[in-house]
């Protein structure tokens, strides 16, 4: 099902339907896995699906994706025992989000202070989202929850959150966030590849020797090499690691190791990995327009056991429009200007006592 | 959906992947809460960036000067794959703005809600609720 945005153009009398959120979700249950969607289409007469391949013969992951989901990381407490919702709960669900997603800030509100994503067809709702019925997209511990934290790793999140934004407001342009300055997009940009609140978008590569994953925000690129070169030692880090990938039959295993300290500050449970902090992603078709993404997070110094999460990745239609993130940043010379005025108002203020 | 999401997230650190919400840069930091705006003008261009888009419109005062006023909306990257253009919306469409007016005090803008002289909505002519059931 579609549905149709008209572009309402005043004085012309023209309006130009377009169909914008054309929604092809993956659907992923426990009795049946995405690759249902060729059979959905002929039922009766449907060969079995067969993961394509590249002319080099590996399982063919190229294309564009997104992980869009309503599905949260953690499940939450009530749901401990269920890790999934029947169908029906799901549907509900979604139609929840989907109003949610439509609701107004207040005006005169902080929040208010914004562009509609409405508007710009940027909710999650009016564009392609994988639909998975998990309750919760972490496998392992059962429960779905995150494992608790070592001290020292509550600590380094700490520390590392309250350093994401200086405190005394925009001095120096290195006061607004990296992702702001169009450095990458820390919230975070992958690996691990979380879902984001809107352009979540991806598209893959392959070669013989090597896969590259394209995020729209900001276009930061992952390369994976396949050649079985060894990682680097500790002392060459990346913000984003430095990944290497083989196949296991039709899986890429990518282990991801040498991460820089990232400035994902906010709302991540990252924030407080150690050195050696070690990443595990699989990547695996499960049909025509999907593929599951998992991923395994080690990291003893800040974790007390391992966990894992897995997500579908859904189709979409391409291409991905350019992250020019510098060309029309007037934000940061706004952002900075309107401090300094800020600050000149109050010096005048004192002035005047 | 504007940012609520977000602030609602900002208090919790274990919320990684609840589909963090937020915007490309801080909104409030750059445009004036309590400077709410509402501008009426003649589109002039449309800087179709991703992430960013700017509205360059023409305002006419009381005084009858004409004003260049930019209004930044949002990401265009979901309405180009749909086929918009520049061209969708014409240069001279007027377009009717509640803002909120840049900190720095010059002609900018955030566009909180683009309306039409007719009363409707720039973009938007369906709902977001019509969500669809499975595919597959």
């Amino acid at each position: 099902m579609s549905h149709k945005f008209p572009i309402l153009i005043a004085g012309t009398l023209l309006t130009a339907a377009v169909v914008i959120g054309q929604q092809t979700p993956a659907t992923r249950t426990p009795a049946a896995p995405a690759s249902a969607g060729t059979a959905a289409k002929a039922p009766a007469a449907a060969k079995p699906w067969v993961t394509p391949r590249t002319p080099d013969g590996q399982p063919d992951l190229q294309g564009y994706w997104t992980n869009a989901t309503y599905a949260p990381l953690e499940r939450a407490a009530a749901n401990a025992n269920k890790p999934f919702f029947t169908k029906e709960e799901f549907e509900a669900r979604v139609k929840q989000a989907a109003a949610q997603d439509e609701q107004q800030t207040t005006p005169g509100t902080t929040g208010d202070v914004h562009y509609d994503f409405t508007q710009f067809g940027l909710d999650k709702s009016q564009n392609t989202f994988a639909m998975d019925l998990r309750t919760g997209m972490i496998t392992d511990p059962p429960d779905g929850r995150i494992p608790a934290q070592t001290a020292e790793g509550q600590k380094r999140g700490r520390e590392r959150t309250a350093a994401y934004r200086p405190a005394g407001g925009y001095n120096a342009v290195q006061d607004i966030i990296i992702s702001s300055r169009c450095v990458i997009y820390a919230n975070p940009p992958g690996p691990p590849m979380l879902p984001q609140g809107y352009n979540g978008n991806y598209q893959i590569i392959q070669s013989r020797d090597s896969v590259m994953i394209l995020f729209e925000q900001i276009g930061d690129i992952r390369i994976i090499s396949l050649d079985n070169r060894p990682a680097p030692p500790l002392t060459v880090r990346n913000t984003m690691g430095i990944s290497r990938g083989h196949w296991e039959g039709d899986t890429l295993v990518v282990e991801t190791s040498n991460f820089a300290e990232r400035p994902q500050g906010r709302n991540t449970v990252l924030a407080g990995i150690s050195d050696n902090f070690k990443l595990i992603e699989r990547f695996k078709r499960t049909g025509e327009n999907a593929f599951e993404y998992e991923f395994t997070v080690s990291d003893p110094e800040t974790f007390v056991k391992p966990w894992t999460a897995s997500m579908p990745f859904a189709r979409i239609k391409g291409p991905i429009f350019e992250a020019a993130c510098h060309e029309g940043n007037y934000g940061i010379e706004d952002t900075m200007a309107g401090a300094r005025l800020a600050d000149r108002k109050a010096a005048e203020a004192a002035g005047k006592k | 959906m504007r940012l609520k999401i977000a602030i609602a997230l900002a208090g919790s650190c274990l919320l990684l992947a609840s589909v963090p919400l937020w915007a490309h840069h801080a909104f409030a930091a750059e445009f004036d809460v309590a400077k709410p705006l509402k501008l009426t003008g003649t589109l002039k261009k449309w800087e179709m960036i991703n992430p960013h888009s700017w509205f360059h419109i023409e305002v006419k005062g009381a005084d009858g000067k004409i004003a260049q006023w930019m209004v930044e909306g949002g990401s265009p990257s979901a309405l180009i794959r749909e086929g918009v253009t520049k061209e969708t919306v014409p240069i001279g469409t007027v377009l009717i703005i509640d803002a909120y007016h840049a900190k720095s005090g010059e002609n900018k803008a955030v566009g909180r809600d683009f309306t039409l002289p007719d009363g409707k909505r720039l973009f938007l002519g369906g709902s977001a609720q019509n969500v669809a059931p499975p595919a597959n």
